[in-house]
């Protein structure tokens, strides 16, 4: 059986996601839309046109892309240079993409097989087996595209690669018992604990999440919880206060670590390259006030008797 | 592991270089020493270049190495000598600590050129002062003395016009300024031999030789020039310890500080001790140690004068000083540290053309190395290594440059204790790979018994103690200038220096019909040229026999004595010449370029190509930028296609050097590594196909091409490493070097320092011969904002997302300094 995957990046020596020396696999595909989102080129299911317009060169002297472009009015151009995608007109032909030779043009997303992963995954095998680390699939969501991520799984497991599942967990619990039986860790997220104020800044309803969250819990996998603490969302004592009701009374504790990310600009030029507006635009955070909040959550947490850290790192 | 420093082996040494933050010892007296070296000018200073010119004027018609061990011996008769506030560890190199004196026996027309057009003080870098005008005025009266008498004059007149155009004096293909103008150095004396013999030791089996020298011997005047001289000089050395021993007890007198008043009675005692016998004690191994390395520098200014495996050699003392109770781990800590301090004294004035393609006013290259395995290839580590680590923790200088050698038996606790080091941000240690480096021995003809046993010299210099006088770092070559020799018939891409051909006409981008036509005009571009480089060097290796043999440090090994030569005569076991070669990387990309848009694509014609290197890229913005995008195959990604072409050029320089003999009956041996000399080089290397405006830097030793339209390597740490192992670095016997960047959140906490850990043993399973690296800190940030082109290749990695630092917008660059400092 060969499957095909439809991924945007693998990223070599990812240390956060997991324990040890990882390769990460982004996958592409999103059912959430997070306002603070930092892989925005995830969120689309199928593959986008990008434009870098810093590396573009100039309409008159290369002009590559509008030479191939099937689709007049596709390319916008804006002071001589490449602005961005009417995306509308796009067809996503990606013969801009081939043609352009700056990158300025760039592809989201490609096809491929288990076997083009296990290629890039096995040049860093040594580094795994020493550190204990493994292969890390995140996105997008990963589990979208489940069926991939279990034939992709279990070829790692067979060749005795640690895997980690980084989900948003919003889908249906069959999904995830694909992957199961060859899933060593879980990374997943509570990203607010009051059902109106989820759907308003990730788009969707937390219950699946939550009940999925549950599910986990009783299996034996190993889950990581994150919360991401953004500024005016989820940092407030009664939303934490819940998050811990949530892991002390319904996971019961099966939480390995709990990660406190404190929000970081991250992902604004892919935005851009992606005409998407950047919802944290005009967040303004006070760097030192906004971390002393997360170090207050993080005691709190403890004291709840929950492990958390700040960061991705034990210690 | 018995091993232990006084600290525990995982003590945090903080995270990055902090800023005016001085006192990282325990130690008050070693900040103390320290605040005072940086407090002091570098100054010049006359007094060597007086007594060596009078004395070479009183014995004008002795033979040369007499005249030599004569200068050596008015110097140490009569240089003034000091003792500095709070030291426990006396001798400099005949100039007043951190002043640079003069060696006119070298080179002096760049002396007096600069003194009178550009001057030392008025350099952008490594200025240094001359203290008045009547000094100004005499150093170039006693200067022109000189002139004719330098081995800089005899290199001169040896030259013919093939060598000489391709040379720093013309188009700069290779460079050979260090040995041209200055001492050879870079060798490790028999420090083992030093401190179970001693001073009166070695007169005696000097003797013992000179007595067993036969007339029937053909060679015999000039060894019984040899043997007079190193007697002549070994006596002298005597002598001047004594200077210091009676200035100890003398100022002894003078002093109150009851405390103070006991440590120079007992630096008084030291010196009267070891001025001809064997040091009874680990103070006083360290004080004839001081001496007999200072004195090296006296005879010469050839730098890299290395410590050898000093946890070795000074590791009976320690252990019968500690079981008898007679040192603390805590005073031979501070003893070391002292040390370490004082290491950094040696400055050595060099000329504008060095500086230019190697900064720093330190002599340079004093390598320290510890750990690795014995002669039966067992580990062993030991207290001192691990003392080591923490003196150099805590000085955190320049000097000694501590090199850590690794095997697969390596200690947990030395592995940790070096990186927490490393991580601390200071640039110390460097990495070393046993397998490699000792197979790499092999090839030099060594035994498996002593191969073992090597130890750093200069940079990253593999070289074998007391046995070995490897002319390491003999000569720069740039190999991406030499590529536009290839790409253009035997010119420079602009015409050249002389605007005709410097080399055969092997084909141009305009002829090749195929790739392998590409392939052997490289072969044969790197063979003439090395006939170049190497007939070069060979007349500056005898014109260091005749103008300056140095028979003192010819003392410390022992087959010099045994045969009676000097060792620039060829007197050491094994007489290497090591030319290292720059800008792999660049022709690596470059070649690829070619392969891919010419042959295998064929999206451009080579005419095309080479008219784009002519016009510096200016009308050829698509190429430009294709070439510096990722749809072109480069080096350093873990991918085969440019991978194999980064092979192809570092196999050919090396198998086009390696087999060559030179004078002193040894063989030449290939280097892979530039150290900072990139950025000189590339200066004026004209524009390069790896996407390369001309003037900027070319790749750096092992790295991978960063040029202003991007960096090159975009997969991470793991494929670059995996891709510079691809080579068989045993093959560059004169060392490789390999600078890796990680940001300071990288390798933070104890997960991130486990995880430097794995990848370095993961590394160094795949052979290469060493590492080393630069820790990125919120300093650094800083840094690159200012000049990003400087740190292309940081990489910051963030849960779920990576980017290059300097490609991020300001706002998230801001986070990112703001989450370093604040340890999240």
């Amino acid at each position: 059986m060969s499957q095909t995957g439809i991924i945007f990046n693998i990223q070599h020596f990812t240390i956060h996601d997991g324990p040890g020396i990882r390769t990460e696999i982004f996958f592409k595909g999103c059912p959430l839309h997070c306002h603070w989102c930092s892989n925005p080129e995830g969120i689309a299911c199928h593959m986008e046109v990008a434009v870098n317009r810093k590396k573009c060169i100039s309409r008159k002297n290369c002009g590559e892309c509008e030479t191939v472009c099937p689709q007049p009015g596709a390319l916008v151009f804006s002071r001589g240079k490449l602005h961005s995608i009417n995306r509308e007109k796009c067809i996503r032909c990606l013969q801009c993409v081939n043609a352009c030779p700056s990158e300025a043009l760039s592809q989201y997303g490609k096809e491929v097989s288990v076997e083009d992963c296990m290629k890039e995954i096995r040049k860093d095998l040594g580094y795994y087996k020493r550190s204990g680390g493994g292969i890390t699939v995140s996105g997008g969501e990963p589990l979208l595209q489940s069926d991939f991520v279990a034939e992709l799984f279990k070829t790692c497991k067979a060749e005795g690669i640690h895997t980690c599942c980084e989900s948003s967990l919003y889908l249906d619990w069959s999904q995830v018992e694909k992957i199961l039986p060859y899933t060593d860790l879980f990374i997943s997220d509570i990203k607010h604990m009051d059902p109106r104020l989820h759907k308003n800044f990730t788009g969707v309803n937390n219950k699946l999440i939550l009940e999925n969250l549950v599910k986990l819990s009783q299996t034996d996998t190993e889950l990581i919880l994150r919360i991401p603490i953004i500024p005016n969302v989820n940092e407030n004592m009664i939303n934490i206060e819940a998050t811990a009701d949530f892991i002390l009374n319904k996971l019961h504790g099966h939480v390995k670590t709990l990660q406190l990310l404190s929000f970081m600009r991250l992902g604004e030029d892919k935005y851009s390259s992606l005409n998407m507006p950047y919802n944290m635009k005009d967040v303004k955070i006070n760097r030192t006030a906004f971390q002393s909040v997360v170090t207050k959550i993080a005691t709190y947490m403890n004291l709840r008797g929950i492990h958390c850290i700040i960061g991705t790192k034990e210690y | 592991m018995n091993a232990s420093g006084t600290q525990p082996f995982d003590q945090v040494y903080d995270l990055g270089y902090q800023v005016n933050h001085l006192d990282w010892s325990p130690f008050p007296r070693v900040n103390y020493l320290k605040q005072t070296f940086l407090d002091r000018p570098y100054e010049i200073d006359l007094e060597r270049l007086k007594l060596v010119t009078s004395s070479y004027k009183k014995h004008e018609s002795q033979p040369r190495k007499i005249q030599c061990a004569y200068a050596f011996k008015n110097i140490l008769e009569n240089i003034t000598i000091y003792i500095y506030d709070q030291d426990l560890i006396l001798g400099e190199i005949a100039a007043p600590a951190k002043a640079s004196p003069i060696y006119p026996e070298f080179s002096v027309d760049w002396i007096i050129d600069e003194i009178l057009h550009s001057p030392f003080e008025e350099r952008a870098n490594d200025q240094f002062f001359i203290r008045n005008d009547s000094d100004r005025k005499e150093i170039v009266e006693l200067c022109k003395y000189w002139q004719d008498k330098t081995v800089d004059y005899f290199v001169r007149n040896k030259l013919d016009p093939s060598q000489t155009i391709g040379s720093q004096t013309g188009d700069k293909i290779f460079q050979t300024n260090v040995y041209q103008y200055a001492g050879i150095g870079h060798l490790a004396m028999d420090y083992d031999m030093l401190m179970k013999e001693g001073y009166d030791g070695l007169i005696n089996k000097t003797e013992k030789a000179f007595l067993n020298l036969s007339k029937k011997d053909p060679d015999y005047s000039n060894k019984e020039e040899f043997y007079q001289a190193v007697l002549i000089m070994l006596k002298a050395s005597k002598e001047y310890i004594r200077r210091y021993a009676d200035l100890a007890k003398a100022e002894s007198l003078n002093i109150d500080d009851e405390v103070r008043k006991a440590e120079f009675e007992q630096l008084s005692t030291n010196c009267y001790e070891i001025a001809g016998g064997v040091p009874k004690t680990f103070w006083q191994a360290l004080q004839l140690f001081n001496f007999a390395t200072t004195m090296t520098q006296i005879e010469s200014n050839g730098h890299s004068i290395s410590y050898g495996r000093m946890d070795q050699w000074l590791y009976p003392f320690y252990k019968s000083d500690i079981a008898s109770g007679n040192l603390t781990k805590a005073f031979a800590l501070e003893l070391l540290e002292v040390l370490f301090v004082k290491m950094n004294n040696p400055t050595k004035l060099k000329d504008k053309g060095t500086v230019l393609v190697r900064n720093g006013r330190g002599f340079g290259g004093e390598s320290l190395t510890i750990g690795g395995v014995d002669n039966h290839g067992q580990d062993i580590t030991n207290d001192l290594t691990m003392l080591i680590l923490e003196a150099s923790a805590h000085t955190r200088m320049m000097n000694p440059w501590v090199c850590v050698r690794m095997h697969e038996n390596t200690p947990y606790e030395l592995k940790v204790k070096a990186i927490e080091c490393i991580r601390a941000g200071y640039g110390h240690p460097k990495l070393f790979n046993d397998e490699p480096t000792i197979k790499a021995m092999l090839r030099k003809g060594m035994s498996l018994y002593e191969a073992r046993n090597y130890a750093v010299v200069g940079c990253v210099e593999p070289s074998l103690p007391g046995k070995e006088f490897g002319w390491h770092d003999a000569a720069y070559i740039n190999t991406a200038k030499m590529l536009e020799l290839v790409w253009n018939a035997g010119q420079c891409i602009d015409g050249g220096v002389f605007q005709k051909p410097i080399a055969p006409n092997t084909g141009s981008l305009e002829t090749y019909k195929n790739f392998d036509e590409v392939l052997e005009s490289v072969k044969q571009q790197l063979d003439y040229w090395c006939d170049q480089i190497c007939s070069t060097l060979n007349i500056i290796d005898h014109a260091h026999r005749e103008c300056k043999p140095t028979p003192y440090v010819s003392a410390f090994f022992e087959d010099c004595i045994v045969s009676g030569k000097d060792l620039t005569e060829g007197g050491a076991k094994y007489n290497g010449t090591g030319p290292q070669a720059s800008g792999i990387a660049t022709c690596a990309d470059s070649l690829s370029t070619v392969k891919q848009l010419v042959f295998d694509e064929k999206k451009y014609t080579g005419a095309e190509l080479l008219q784009a290197l002519k016009d510096n890229w200016q009308g050829h913005e698509k190429l430009y930028a294709l070439v510096n995008s990722s749809k072109v195959h480069h080096y350093g990604n873990d991918d085969d296609y440019a991978d194999n072409l980064f092979k192809f050029m570092f196999e050919e320089y090396c198998n086009h050097v390696n087999h060559r003999e030179n004078p002193r009956g040894g063989k030449y041996s290939p280097g892979v590594y530039s150290v900072n000399a990139n950025v000189g080089m590339g200066m004026f290397t004209n524009a390069s196909l790896d996407g390369r405006f001309k003037g900027e830097a070319i790749s750096d030793n092992m790295g991978p091409v960063h040029t202003y339209g991007g960096s090159h390597d975009i997969n991470g740490p793991t494929a670059l490493a995996n891709s510079v192992a691809k080579v068989d670095h045993s093959l560059a016997s004169n060392g490789t070097l390999l600078n890796l960047r990680f940001p300071q959140e990288a390798v933070s906490g104890k997960t991130g320092r486990d995880n430097l850990v794995y990848f370095i043993e993961e590394y160094m399973s795949m052979n290469p011969m060493h590492v080393q690296f630069n820790i990125m800190d919120a300093k650094t940030m800083r840094a690159a904002q200012k000049n990003p082109e400087n740190y292309k290749d940081m990489l910051v990695r963030v849960a779920g997302y990576s980017a290059y630092f300097v490609e991020l917008g300001k706002p998230l660059q801001k986070d990112l300094i703001q989450r370093t400092e604040l340890h999240f």
